[in-house]
């Protein structure tokens, strides 16, 4: 053990300010007992006759230490900045946040090694349904050939940028510990939604009372707010994800269970050890690795970025790659057909021949009915 | 929990509901996943060989079994750490860069390589370089020079820790324990624990001893003892 005088390399008065004694005393306390000496609070504008001349005096002390900060951080600046090339040459080797800040669009095998997404589990552990992804025996695990990892997530991937497209709606899930950051990022690119909590059996057979307290928007082709569907949305059934990516399937049994019952396409992370059976496509990878996540996730999230975009530019020019649900197309032609039973009531108490059924077929129409609706509501 | 079958027939389950007109709005991943037809599941190919298997087995046995992944290293590193077992109680980094790490090294220059600590895993690249590439060099010849030079570069490493503490203690630092100290102070806790129960293991000895002298009773002058001991011989 050395000890060694370290020069200050640091401006002397802010740090001084936040080595006070009184300071220390309550950072490092564990107990909630208050220190000897109180902290210095910042000054509060209070009237002069209410202070004493040392409360007054203490405020002057506080508010001149306060005045000196900026010179003392343009010293502790320029001392940083002349001795920030002393001693070794330090190398990053690996930015664990890189993957989120960064995210890129494909994964090379280099990529997929060193984010250790090849290392399966032990031999022992291993589900044979799996043998077709591995490449060999090494210390004892199973290795995953970096290949198959790369082609089986750009199949992932593609069908990710395709369900964007479309304007379904992608849900991530990670339910690990230090999945949260990884999932959260990937449905932020993606348009999507994410879950890194339990999830709750029933959320999509039971949906009906599970997600009855979830918010729902009605969009156009640009994703922005329509309105005039308020009622509708107070009646209709909670939505289901059209996709489910999930970075641990062998803790997300019920969920990719309820997901095969009601016919949604699922991507999973399958490990040597897990089921490829459980997902409808599998990703051949290390789920105990949160920098294979990481990297999986960002270019899954990628793609739906891609898919998004591409949407946004097709409706711009006026091709629109989704269909509106029929329900939907059953509220509309009701509250058309109410209205136009209401016309009927005027008109035949004025003595008018009007009204009419107006079929709504295609999505010009929504949008012209919308339109009129929107006009006689004034909105 | 069998064989799941759902997942692989999401598609078909769709296309016949909605041919049977119970689901009447297309998913908006239909298309999608009709286009990506998922990866074929469940089959085994016959794997990857890393050795050539034996042209002489009338029945081979696992056949569809992943084999064991081999390379030249293996039986250099066995060596090395056999003959220095120590080395492999130095820490060592596992964290790769960006996977490029082994285009780095250049194992021609010698051992010591940018971005790796010098380890046995030096000494056994170098030897296998010297192997490769080399003309009339054994693997014994090539693992005594690597060794050689590794050597050097392992007492470099001492000398420097050496005048480090010399350069250290003369401008005022000062070091705990050395480990004989250390190993010195237990012995010494351990010695008065010993003291301190060899006395009481004494005191018991001693205890025993009196034992043996304190029911011996003295008979004379003792009248009432006297008169017993009349009554038993009358």
């Amino acid at each position: 053990m050395i000890i060694r005088n370290i020069g200050l390399r640091h401006g002397r008065q802010v740090i001084a300010a936040s080595a006070s004694p009184s300071c220390c005393v309550r950072a490092l306390s564990t107990s909630a007992a208050k220190s000897a000496t109180t902290t210095p609070r910042a000054p509060t504008n209070v009237p002069s006759f209410f202070t004493t001349p040392e409360q007054r005096a203490r405020q002057e002390a506080i508010k001149a230490e306060i005045d000196k900060v900026p010179d003392n951080f343009k010293e502790f600046r320029s001392i940083q900045k002349k001795t920030v090339k002393m001693g070794g040459e330090t190398h990053p080797r690996h930015l664990p946040d890189e993957m989120l800040k960064y995210p890129p669009h494909d994964a090379t095998l280099e990529m997929l090694m060193a984010a250790q997404a090849h290392m399966g589990h032990n031999t022992s552990l291993w589900n044979p349904a799996n043998q077709r992804y591995i490449y060999g025996v090494r210390e004892g695990i199973h290795i995953i050939a970096l290949e198959t990892i790369a082609a089986h997530l750009r199949r992932a991937a593609k069908v990710v940028e395709e369900v964007a497209y479309h304007g379904g709606l992608i849900l991530f899930v990670g339910t690990r510990k230090g999945q949260t950051p990884i999932v959260v990022r990937a449905a932020e690119l993606a348009g999507g939604c994410h879950l890194f909590q339990q999830w709750t059996p029933g959320t999509i057979t039971n949906r009906d009372q599970i997600l009855a307290q979830g918010k729902l928007r009605m969009v156009d082709e640009l994703d922005r707010d329509v309105p005039g569907f308020d009622d509708h949305i107070q009646d209709c059934r909670p939505v289901i994800p059209d996709l489910v990516v999930c970075l641990n399937p062998l803790e997300n049994y019920p969920m990719l269970h309820e997901c095969g019952l009601a016919n949604v396409p699922t991507i999973g992370i399958i490990d040597t050890n897990a089921d490829p059976t459980w997902v409808t496509y599998q990703i051949p990878a290390n789920d105990d690795s949160l920098r294979a996540m990481a990297l999986i996730g960002a270019v899954l999230g990628r793609a739906g970025q891609r898919g998004q975009e591409r949407r946004y530019a097709d409706a711009e020019e006026g091709i629109i790659s989704w269909e509106t649900p029929s329900e939907v197309r059953r509220f509309v032609q009701n509250t058309l057909a109410a209205k136009a039973q209401e016309k009927k009531d005027q008109a035949r108490e004025s003595l008018e021949p009007d009204g009419g059924r107006e079929m709504i077929e295609s999505d010009a129409d929504i949008k012209k009915a919308i339109k009129e609706l929107t006009e006689e509501e004034g909105l | 929990m069998g064989r799941h079958f759902r997942p692989a027939r999401v598609a078909q389950a769709t296309k016949e509901l909605m041919a049977a007109n119970l689901v009447h709005d297309t998913p908006r991943w239909y298309k999608a996943v009709n286009m990506i037809p998922p990866a074929e599941i469940l089959t085994r190919p016959y794997p990857v060989q890393h050795t050539t298997p034996n042209p002489h087995a009338r029945r081979p046995r696992n056949l569809f079994k992943p084999t064991r992944m081999v390379y030249p290293e293996d039986e250099l590193r066995r060596d090395f750490f056999r003959d220095h077992p120590w080395e492999l109680a130095r820490p060592r980094m596992i964290l790769e860069l960006d996977g490029k790490d082994a285009r780095y090294l250049d194992w021609s220059k010698g051992l010591r390589q940018p971005g790796m600590p010098l380890s046995g895993e030096c000494v056994v690249q170098r030897q296998l370089w010297l192997m490769e590439n080399v003309p009339n060099m054994t693997k014994e010849a090539a693992y005594d020079a690597a060794r050689r030079e590794f050597y050097e570069l392992r007492q470099l490493e001492d000398i420097q820790r050496r005048i480090a503490v010399e350069e250290a203690r003369m401008v005022g630092a000062y070091f705990g324990k050395s480990t004989l100290q250390y190993g010195m102070d237990i012995e010494d806790k351990e010695y008065e624990r010993w003291k301190k129960w060899a006395a009481v293991e004494i005191n018991k000895m001693e205890v025993e001893k009196q034992k043996a002298y304190t029911n011996v009773v003295d008979v004379p002058n003792n009248p009432v003892i006297e008169e017993e001991l009349l009554n038993d011989v009358l």
